[in-house]
């Protein structure tokens, strides 16, 4: 049986597997754009820059090797969303993957729900293991015979087959989002989901597709009045009727569904004053919400703003309870970062499996786990040095001060181009998927 | 000087940003204009109240009381009709429901100006010559200057910034003056405005919504003009647009809203929305967009 995720004071993380190009030569439709783990941990999702969707199966654990836990191999990948032209508005819509979240399996078959822009679909991903032979009114090649030659009858029979995995898309959700979606939620009731875009969130039933449920407009009448955008939603883990959105000025409102139809007015609001003495000309762009996330638990959520990571207890609206400083040394960087654009980057975090560890990514390739219960951190490096096999990750610094110890590294020496945006933990074990530009990286509890 | 030209950098970069969001493949990204917006209002706002500060060291036997005491509200149009002749920028957001500093306010209590602490810079460190120069420097920013509310001791004043030389100017009632912190403002026919005059548009705006067939069509909305007397139009020459960028303060998305409206003219050009191009008087390069 998997242990669960332990806090980092007694974890060392190993490499495990990296998928992707080697080439330094990144192709922007290989740049990844969102990963995900299903509920059980067996499949692990990336979408990119290119609408592809790709799967990872984790093979079961062998008994020759019992100290490492199955290895992740492609189990299928599609495209799941092509560039289009709205020619309405002489404007392209990109096909790049913005989220994908996974349905609780029901039977066989997995579902997943995928979104880039504008449009949402529903994928279903089959095995396919058999076929049927011997059809009285086609050949074998599928050619239909003629039915006079037909001179006997048998009962068709299947037959084992290579295993096929087939995705098709079961339903398109379109036409119901003006601005840009940045999120998408699945219900716990398993049967409704939310999609946000800037100004708006809808809610739709998974089984129809012509219209949704408008459940929360910050349009202003007047777009000259517009002070911020949603950032991201989510639903709560246990409640079907309660969602948070968070906002670019910092904000996250939950909203409760029973309370009205229309979502507007929030049940609470979550919100930590400024630090005056922190006022810079992008005190509003480092304050906007990057990602929101609950816990497991559903007591506690998280968000992600430019520089830290904060835990809101969902009892306590005045402020988080905890807070951890992601890169404060890139505090005194802001224009530069202004200026190439990296503080608009859009990081994600995540809870591990009992909610005791967080874990969100930085530059340079680095990301961050965050101990809630040991109040310790560590900054590991997803990178193709350390990518032997079951090499345990070193720690890794950045020096903040003058004088820069042996295996530091300094502020200027980071590399902006080198970001994990998007970080993914196993529901159930200590794996982490971690996503460089345009590489996927796979690690592993050290298990002794 | 150092801090105002670094405001003046961020300014002149984040009009360079929002200029190739228009071009950016997937439309204009609405969170990502919203924040440049603030960024472009904050190093107005420094920009501005330096200048001010330097026009006050400037005439010492001005009445400094005087200058609290006239409040004077600039607030910025949003009618294109007006934004060459008329240009109000609102700074102190207490009356303004556009108007957001960005700072946490107090709940109950009236917006202030955002008052930037000159010890709230972002710390440089001496050894960050990799650094721009233009990093946020408002330790040498004169801390009365922020506490001042900025009077507007010439209406009608417009912060320009051309593209083409980069140089953030001062255009008064058409008439620019060239931003040197030396040189002393010269109000030319500055006309005392006490009342706040509302942000209008003048111009018919479709909603992008209009045209989503799902949810049927969204009637064009008119906004009214207090002046609306403009009766002829011109084609945008939409090259000449990027020509001229007018800065743009106050809250939220003024700024963004001009890009939407001149991004929007080219699919609606035979509709209703026409974007006049005017020519400021005496500087042939000011240029301003307007649309009735």
């Amino acid at each position: 049986m998997c242990r669960p995720g332990g806090g980092s004071s007694d974890v060392q993380w190993c490499f495990s597997q990296v998928k992707g190009a080697i080439d330094d030569d990144v192709a922007e439709a290989d740049i990844i754009s969102t990963v995900e783990f299903n509920h059980t941990g067996e499949l692990l999702a990336t979408g990119d820059k290119g609408g592809r969707v790709v799967i990872f199966q984790q093979e079961p654990e062998s008994k020759n090797q019992p100290q490492c836990r199955g290895e992740y191999n492609v189990y299928s990948t599609f495209q799941s969303h092509e560039p289009e032209f709205d020619y309405l508005k002489s404007l392209e819509i990109e096909e790049k993957i913005n989220k994908i979240r996974w349905l609780p399996q029901k039977n066989a078959a997995q579902f997943l729900l995928s979104t880039n822009d504008k449009t949402i679909k529903l994928w279903k991903i089959s095995e396919r293991d058999k076929r049927p032979e011997g059809y009285n009114l086609k050949e074998e090649d599928g050619r239909y015979r003629d039915p006079n030659t037909v001179t006997t009858l048998r009962v068709p029979i299947f037959r084992p087959m290579d295993l096929m995995v087939e995705a098709s898309p079961r339903r398109v959700f379109a036409n119901a989002h003006t601005y840009h979606i940045n999120s998408i939620a699945v219900n716990s009731d398993y049967e409704t989901y939310l999609s946000a875009d800037d100004l708006r969130i809808n809610l739709w039933h998974l089984e129809i597709t012509d219209r949704s449920f408008n459940i929360v407009d910050i349009k202003p009448a007047n777009m000259e009045e517009l002070t911020e955008v949603i950032t991201a939603a989510e639903f709560h883990p246990n409640q079907c009727n309660t969602f948070v959105y968070s906002s670019s000025k910092g904000t996250i409102r939950m909203c409760d569904m029973r309370a009205s139809a229309l979502c507007d007015k929030h049940a609470k609001m979550f919100e930590e004053p400024e630090d005056p003495n922190n006022r810079s000309f992008f005190s509003e762009i480092i304050s906007s919400i990057s990602d929101v996330k609950f816990s497991h638990s559903g007591r506690y959520m998280m968000t992600r703003d430019y520089l830290s990571v904060k835990i809101w207890d969902l009892n306590m609206e005045t402020r988080p309870v905890e807070t951890y400083q992601v890169h404060e040394y890139l505090r005194s960087k802001l224009c530069s970062l202004y200026e190439n654009d990296c503080i608009f980057d859009k990081f994600e975090c995540c809870w591990n499996g009992n909610d005791s560890v967080v874990m969100t990514g930085s530059y340079n390739n680095f990301f961050r786990m965050f101990d809630r219960g040991y109040r310790q951190d560590v900054t590991l490096e997803a990178s193709r040095e350390n990518s032997k096999p079951r090499s345990v990750l070193k720690p890794r610094k950045v020096s903040t001060g003058g004088k820069r110890k042996k295996d530091e590294i300094s502020v200027d020496s980071l590399d902006f181009n080198k970001k994990i945006l998007h970080t993914a933990w196993h529901p159930l074990d200590n794996i982490i998927a971690v996503a460089t530009t345009n590489n996927l990286y796979i690690f592993q509890e050290k298990l002794n | 000087m150092e801090c105002a030209f670094d405001a003046q950098n961020l300014i002149s970069i984040s009009l360079r940003k929002i200029q190739s969001s228009r071009t950016q493949r997937g439309g204009i990204k609405l969170h990502k204009n919203l924040l440049v917006t603030y960024v472009l209002r904050n190093a107005r706002q420094f920009y501005m109240s330096k200048n001010l500060s330097q026009t006050q060291r400037t005439h010492p036997y001005e009445d400094v009381a005087a200058v609290r005491e006239r409040q004077e509200y600039l607030e910025l149009t949003g009618s294109f009709t007006e934004l060459a002749d008329d240009f109000y920028c609102n700074f102190t957001g207490a009356e303004s429901d556009t108007w957001h500093c960005g700072a946490h306010q107090p709940h109950g209590q009236p917006a202030e100006v955002a008052h930037q602490d000159a010890s709230a810079c972002a710390m440089v460190a001496p050894s960050d010559s990799d650094l721009m120069v233009s990093e946020a420097c408002w330790s040498c920013a004169d801390k009365s200057s922020w506490e001042l509310p900025i009077p507007n001791t010439q209406a009608n004043q417009k912060t320009v910034l051309d593209l083409d030389t980069h140089v953030v100017t001062t255009v008064t009632n058409g008439y620019f003056h060239s931003d040197c912190c030396a040189q002393p403002k010269q109000p030319q026919g500055a006309q005392c405005y006490a009342k706040k005059r509302k942000m209008d548009t003048s111009y018919h705006i479709v909603d992008p919504e209009f045209y989503l067939p799902d949810f049927g069509p969204v009637p064009c909305k008119r906004m009214r003009s207090e002046d609306d007397s403009h009766s002829d139009s011109e084609q945008l020459d939409s090259t000449n647009i990027s020509n001229l960028i007018s800065v743009l303060g106050s809250g939220g998305l003024s700024e963004f809203v001009s890009w939407q409206q001149t991004d929007l003219e080219q699919i609606f050009a035979a509709q209703t929305i026409c974007l006049k191009h005017t020519l400021l008087t005496g500087s042939g390069w000011t240029r301003a967009i307007e649309a009735f």
